[in-house]
């Protein structure tokens, strides 16, 4: 497996697993039960989606090497893939190896470009992904439950009117478009950040790529210069998938903050004269926040889909990218690699926002 | 996420009492902004759907005819260009060159201006076709790189006419005694472009209003494909419960869990490019929100008191979903179905963005704004429009169904 791959399953394993175990430790048996219960449900959960790609690639007609790639070869020769690829293999056998397949994480050969493994290009792709859409995820969490918070407190005011038409008007604008008129003011016009790639070329040349995150690789190696043009490179991209989401978070956080407002321990507190800040910003979005959190995982399909529409804008070699070209190439392995590997993400992310929810969620801790 | 305001609780019972259209219309209790979302939202609505289905009678051309020349800025007047002859010649106009045995015109090549005169050539010659008459306009084109070469070309004799824009021609004569401008190439383009034009001579206004016609058609009928297949299988995993609920809810939640726009991407690249395509892939693709919405409905509605009223009075379980549980769950598909127009809508929009989905010459917003993302730093309109009117018909669907989410959602209504 790819280093790159193998940094990024540390970096969201260990905190995972302290989650888990702190979980065991503390939590009685009801939080056993449950955790124990959404782990195994991973299981059919990725074999669903595993299915539903193998349903889609080869139980539909159409056949891989109809395309004008391999339409050039010879008879013999595509024959020669068929017979690689296994799809001459009777459709129960094809499907049990690639359920085989998806376990070990073995994808194959790339059909075009380098013709490498499936899974080397994707280690090299999947970081840039994960470089965007953490820091996207983030700021929109941050900005979200800050102006959420801000619209609650002064409800039916100005300011609240405003912001929830700014959360109607974010969740309208497509995403691609959001990306392009950045790029058009901060890019074309202003010319204060680049409007794609990941770095500039003539900085990259001197970064190893370790990780393949680009802003670890430069702090790493100490290359502030690096740093610096990889946090530009990330500005544009970033704030397009930020934007897009944080109207979610800022409408939920209102709504939920504004109910909590309403319970008897907030009014109880303000009775005991506790201070309005610390009862909104202590009591009222500690509860509210609980929600919040349980739409992160739902928010994770969103941003994955935003990233292929952004990578695609701004030129980010990630995965989503990754994914088009070979659409548009008929690479039929590396397609099938690419949408098994957001079949993992998703999943993956779902169990962690959902193991983060039973730990937050005090009446799941029981 | 949408779905997550919707109601939890029948509207049956509210509905039953005052009627949809009632409540609509005397609305006492819509509190701040919902009714002018509904009532914009509303219009700009039936605004899209009527040039959507009519875009013949608004659009002024082709969406696919080179209406005028490339790159025109919105409300540019477009350059038709002149032409420059020999002082002792007496040429006039194109006209004058009809019947004449291949005029030998230099232009420079790649040039609007050269264009046009091809163009207008071609026009008059097809004109005097239709008439019967034979006088037709043959050209001989010489190219020249820069205007320099073209008007040395001119003096020296070896062509009679140069075709170039005005200033050229004014700076041409300065230089040059002895040329003068004949006239003006052509007298029909002083046209301008409300919107501008593509790079290949289409008019954005007639592409932005054909590209409705495709965002009303993906709008509602994927949707309508979701209805169709999520609404039985929510009524019938909700309704039976069991060993059937249990597998129909995590094989939909697994899809649920998946990004949208990446299913979306899947299907259509394994289904191939077409209109038709696309609407099934989002079709599919929204099937789990209305599994989900409308399973958590029936499971609520089977517990009522007149399901089981019904059910001790002997009525069989087909009746029971049909005439007590079935009418229940409607109003909540169908303000589901108000939300999903825009989703639907903008998910779509991604793809033929991303250049799947929609053959290439059809007039589609997305794909307008992919081609302008390629000029975008000489032709902001073409980035600028498409996406405004993607934001417009979202942003209209979206009011009015979150409108409708609002007031009919008793839990947030009184707020």
């Amino acid at each position: 497996m790819p280093f790159p791959l193998v940094f990024i399953a540390i970096m969201f394993g260990i905190p995972l697993t302290a989650a888990v175990l702190y979980a065991f430790l503390r939590g009685g048996p009801g939080l056993r039960r449950y955790i124990v219960a959404r782990i195994a449900l991973t299981v059919p959960m990725v074999l669903i989606l595993g299915s539903l790609v193998f349903l889609l690639m080869r139980v539909i007609p159409g056949d891989p090497t109809d395309s004008d790639l391999f339409l050039q070869m010879g008879a013999e020769q595509r024959e020669q893939i068929r017979e690689d690829l296994g799809l001459n293999d009777p459709l129960v056998i094809q499907y049990w190896t690639f359920l085989g397949d998806i376990i070990t994480l073995d994808f194959g050969d790339s059909l075009t470009g380098s013709e490498r493994p499936v899974l080397d290009e994707i280690g090299e792709r999947f970081p840039a992904t994960m470089e965007l859409v953490i820091p996207a995820a983030i700021v929109a969490l941050m900005v979200g439950v800050w102006t959420g918070t801000a619209a609650a407190r002064r409800r039916r005011s100005p300011t609240d009117l405003g912001l929830r038409l700014l959360s109607v008007a974010a969740s309208a604008l497509p995403l691609f478009w959001v990306g392009l008129m950045l790029q058009l003011i901060f890019g074309v016009a202003l010319g204060w950040a680049p409007v794609s790639g990941r770095i500039d070329p003539i900085v990259g040349i001197e970064l190893d790529r370790i990780t393949n995150l680009l802003v670890v690789d430069s702090v790493i190696q100490g290359n502030w210069e690096a740093l610096q043009s990889v946090a530009l490179h990330l500005a544009l991209p970033v704030a397009t998938i930020a934007f897009a989401l944080s109207g979610t978070y800022l409408r939920l956080t209102r709504i939920n903050v504004i109910e909590t407002l309403q319970q008897d321990y907030i009014l109880a507190a303000r009775a005991r004269g506790v201070t309005d800040r610390r009862v909104i910003y202590g009591y009222g979005l500690k509860n509210a926040m609980i929600p919040v959190v349980t739409i992160m995982g739902l928010q994770v399909a969103i941003l994955l889909g935003g990233a292929v529409l952004t990578e695609t804008v701004f030129s980010w070699p990630g995965m989503g990218r990754y994914l088009i070209e070979r659409i548009f190439a008929r690479d039929f392995t590396a397609v099938q690699g690419g949408i098994v590997v957001f079949a993992f993400v998703v999943a993956i992310a779902s169990l962690m926002v959902d193991i983060i929810y039973s730990l937050v969620d005090p009446r799941i801790r029981l | 996420m949408t779905d997550t305001n919707l109601p939890l609780t029948p509207l049956s019972a509210e509905l039953t009492r005052h009627g949809l259209l009632r409540r609509i219309l005397r609305a006492r209790r819509w509190y701040g902004a919902d009714w002018w979302m509904v009532a914009i939202g509303g219009a700009m609505a039936a605004a899209f759907v009527v040039v959507g289905v009519i875009p013949g009678a608004f659009a002024p051309h082709h969406p696919q005819a080179q209406a005028g020349p490339r790159l025109l800025a919105p409300f540019e007047e477009s350059f038709g260009g002149v032409m420059i002859v020999l002082s002792e010649d007496t040429l006039t106009e194109v006209t004058d060159l009809a019947g004449e045995d291949r005029v030998p015109i230099g232009i420079v090549a790649g040039s609007d201006s050269g264009q046009a005169l091809r163009d207008e050539a071609d026009r008059i010659s097809d004109e005097a076709r239709a008439a019967g008459s034979d006088l037709r306009v043959r050209l001989r084109i010489n190219r020249y790189e820069t205007p320099k070469e073209l008007l040395e070309a001119l003096m020296a004799g070896d062509v009679r006419v140069a075709a170039a824009g005005s200033d050229i021609a004014a700076q041409g004569i300065n230089d040059h005694p002895g040329i003068r401008v004949a006239g003006p190439i052509t007298e029909q383009s002083t046209e301008t472009f409300p919107l501008g034009t593509n790079q290949i001579g289409q008019d954005i206004l007639s592409r932005i209003i054909w590209g409705t016609r495709i965002a009303v058609l993906v709008g509602f009928v994927a949707p309508i494909i979701s209805i169709c297949i999520g609404v039985p299988l929510g009524l019938i995993a909700g309704f039976s419960g069991g060993r059937v609920d249990r597998l129909l809810s995590v094989l939909m939640d697994s899809v649920y869990a998946f990004p949208s726009l990446i299913l979306a991407i899947a299907i259509t690249a394994v289904l191939g490019p077409s209109l038709l395509n696309v609407i099934v892939a989002l079709g599919v693709v929204y099937v789990p929100t209305y599994f989900r919405v409308i399973r958590g409905q029936t499971l609520i509605t089977k517990e009522l008191l007149h399901v089981e009223a019904a059910r001790s009075l002997g009525a069989r379980s087909h009746q029971i979903l049909r005439s007590f549980i079935t009418p229940n769950v409607i109003p909540s598909a169908v303000i589901l179905f108000s939300v999903s127009i825009a989703d639907a809508i903008l998910t779509g929009a991604g793809l033929s963005f991303l250049g799947l989905g929609l053959p290439p010459d059809v007039a589609d917003w997305g794909r307008d704004l992919a081609r302008g993302q390629a000029s975008i730093t000489e032709a902001w309109w073409l980035v600028v429009i498409p996406g405004a009117m993607i934001t417009l018909i979202v942003l209209s669907f979206t009011l009015l169904g979150e409108g409708l989410v609002e007031i009919f959602n008793p839990k947030l209504r009184d707020r």
